[in-house]
């Protein structure tokens, strides 16, 4: 399978320091890091000559709240060069501030604008960190787990103050949730 | 009489969200220097509507209603990628029957999300004409969707394990007249279109990117392949049956709008053409007498609301029209997903806007964002 030859050879290269620990499975193999090291780690894949990994294709943020480090983020990468892909994680927690990854990758922009907005994760020097995609002056960070589907605050055209106003969430009918669990599953170690 | 002063500031204009292209809602506030651009800024956020969020509360089942609301004009690949990301997670087989169905609907559309991307791209451009065109062959496919799907645009159609229902008798064969008749249609956008002087006047030479730039800011799709770079994840990851159809990777080597321009346009008759002399003809023979036993019929045809997700990581992409359509699906053991990532074509393509409108007239910031092929839907989800 393609995807083991940057796997592999990363694992023998990279210093220890800089990747805590790789993981490979048939869905895709990882390598955890530190924050301190996603910026070189990320670099050295990108140039050197048997990684050349050119193409960021998504960096994502995802939220454990049961973990002392709450947020991970995920950098997938691609090389096109060797057709295989490798995603990269390092684990921070609400004040740690990652360094971007903005020169090698200039993709990384945007990706890194949507992690600080729906995380809070905030990088380092990065040239424009801003919200994204959530409203001018939301406050919060929505994709984190404490924040509720529905969302604090809601927004309304108030006719005689002529704009919009946002006021606290209001609603006429109750969250529902489907809890699914059948009756059949309960059989099924037997 | 007293002469005007000229003012040596730089003017700022919003092009605002609310616009006439079928784009969607895209805020762009422009630096002009006259008539040159100094810089264009993209502000995106418009059409956000916490997909991802949502996503972490519902089942697939209840998701797949929702996920071709990301992009609503290539709405097969958003649901195939979505029963794509499950079924790799629980390692279900799809049968050979239902991998071609997916296949052709896959390739439907994508003709239907590069007709209407021309049309939009024309209208902005300046030429009418080919918006009603387009639209009527988009017609006859969202009438071949609704044969079989039940709905012209947001069908709910793939299932974890294949798709919803089977193909009604006779779509085959009605499939097989659409394809003769498109590709009277094709040849007419290239004698009206390809060789126009205007077009070519607004179009060739117009955004380029050269190929290391376009690995370096992500780029995939019509974009990547409009600059040199012969990727396309079809044959590349080899996913559904494509392996077995022939056919070739379109390429141009310019990469400014004209070439992007001509990959999509081959790329649609290109989409059409082996699969259906291969692909229909092998359909009527396939019987699938595994898939018809008994406990197939019934029980794995039909996943229940409670498919649990595995544990585990995974990035499943497909090919979309418009670029590398992905899902990064971190799976809790339970219905939700723990975290459900898209990972939009769009919204990577457009970074490379500003880059490129840089010293071009403002009027081919319209070309450029037209010829880049963006829709909101999944721009901001």
């Amino acid at each position: 399978m393609d995807n083991q030859f940057i796997f592999k050879y990363s694992w023998e290269i990279l210093p220890k320091k800089w990747v805590q620990k790789m993981e490979r499975s048939e869905h895709g193999n990882r390598s955890d890091t530190n924050t301190d090291y996603p910026f070189q780690l990320l670099c050295f894949l990108k140039l050197h000559t048997y990684t050349r990994v050119q193409v960021s294709i998504d960096i994502c943020g995802v939220d454990y709240p049961s973990r002392k480090r709450r947020s991970e983020v995920v950098y997938n990468l691609l090389s096109t060069r060797y057709n295989s892909r490798i995603r990269v994680q390092t684990s921070a927690d609400e004040v740690t501030r990652i360094s971007p990854v903005v020169s090698p990758f200039p993709s990384a922009g945007r990706w890194e604008r949507e992690v600080w907005d729906m995380f809070g994760v905030s990088s380092i020097n990065h040239p424009d960190l801003r919200r994204i995609s959530t409203d001018y002056g939301f406050e919060g960070h929505p994709l984190r787990k404490d924040l509720p589907l529905s969302g604090y605050v809601e927004v309304r055209y108030d006719d005689p103050e002529k704009h919009v106003v946002s006021e606290p969430i209001e609603m006429t009918q109750e969250f529902r949730y489907f809890d699914f669990a059948s009756p059949w599953e309960q059989r099924s170690d037997g | 009489m007293i002469a005007p002063t000229t003012r040596k500031d730089l003017m700022i204009v919003n092009m605002g969200p609310h616009h006439p292209s079928m784009h969607g809602v895209l805020r762009l506030i422009v630096t002009l220097d006259g008539e040159d651009v100094i810089d264009c800024e993209p502000i995106l956020g418009y059409l956000h509507r916490g997909m991802e969020k949502i996503a972490e509360n519902r089942t697939i089942i209840q998701y797949l209603p929702y996920v071709t609301r990301w992009d609503y004009l290539a709405t097969m690949f958003t649901e195939a990628i979505t029963v794509n990301g499950p079924e790799r997670l629980g390692n279900i087989q799809v049968p050979k029957r239902a991998s071609y169905i997916r296949v052709i609907m896959l390739e439907l559309s994508r003709i239907a999300s590069h007709l209407l991307w021309l049309g939009p791209f024309m209208a902005d451009i300046g030429a009418q004409t080919p918006f009603f065109y387009i639209l009527r062959e988009r017609e006859l496919i969202y009438d071949l969707f609704e044969a079989a799907t039940g709905m012209r645009m947001m069908h709910n159609y793939f299932r974890i394990g294949g798709v919803a229902a089977d193909l009604p008798h006779g779509w085959i064969d009605k499939c097989l007249d659409f394809c003769d008749y498109f590709l009277t249609g094709v040849d007419e956008y290239q004698k009206l279109i390809t060789r126009n002087p205007i077009f070519l006047e607004r179009v060739e030479g117009v955004g380029i990117i050269g190929s290391e730039e376009a690995l370096n800011w992500g780029l995939s799709g019509p974009m990547l392949r409009a600059s040199g770079i012969k990727w396309d994840l079809r044959k590349v990851d080899r996913y559904e049956c494509y392996d077995e159809l022939d056919w070739e990777i379109q390429w141009q080597k310019e990469g400014d709008s004209l070439a992007r321009y001509l990959v999509r346009i081959s790329s649609r008759r290109n989409s059409r053409g082996p699969y259906e002399n291969l692909e229909i003809r092998r359909f009527n023979r396939i019987k699938d007498t595994e898939w018809n036993d008994f406990e197939y019929r019934f029980i794995s045809k039909k996943p229940s609301p409670s498919f649990e997700l595995s544990k585990q990581e995974l990035y499943v992409r497909v090919e979309a029209p418009k670029g590398e359509l992905g899902i990064f699906l971190i799976g809790d053991q339970s219905v939700f997903p723990w975290r459900w990532k898209i990972r939009p074509p769009g919204f990577i393509n457009l970074q490379i806007l500003p880059q490129l409108v840089k010293r071009m007239k403002l009027a081919d910031i319209m070309t450029i964002l037209g010829s880049i092929d963006i829709i909101m839907g999944e721009v901001d989800r």
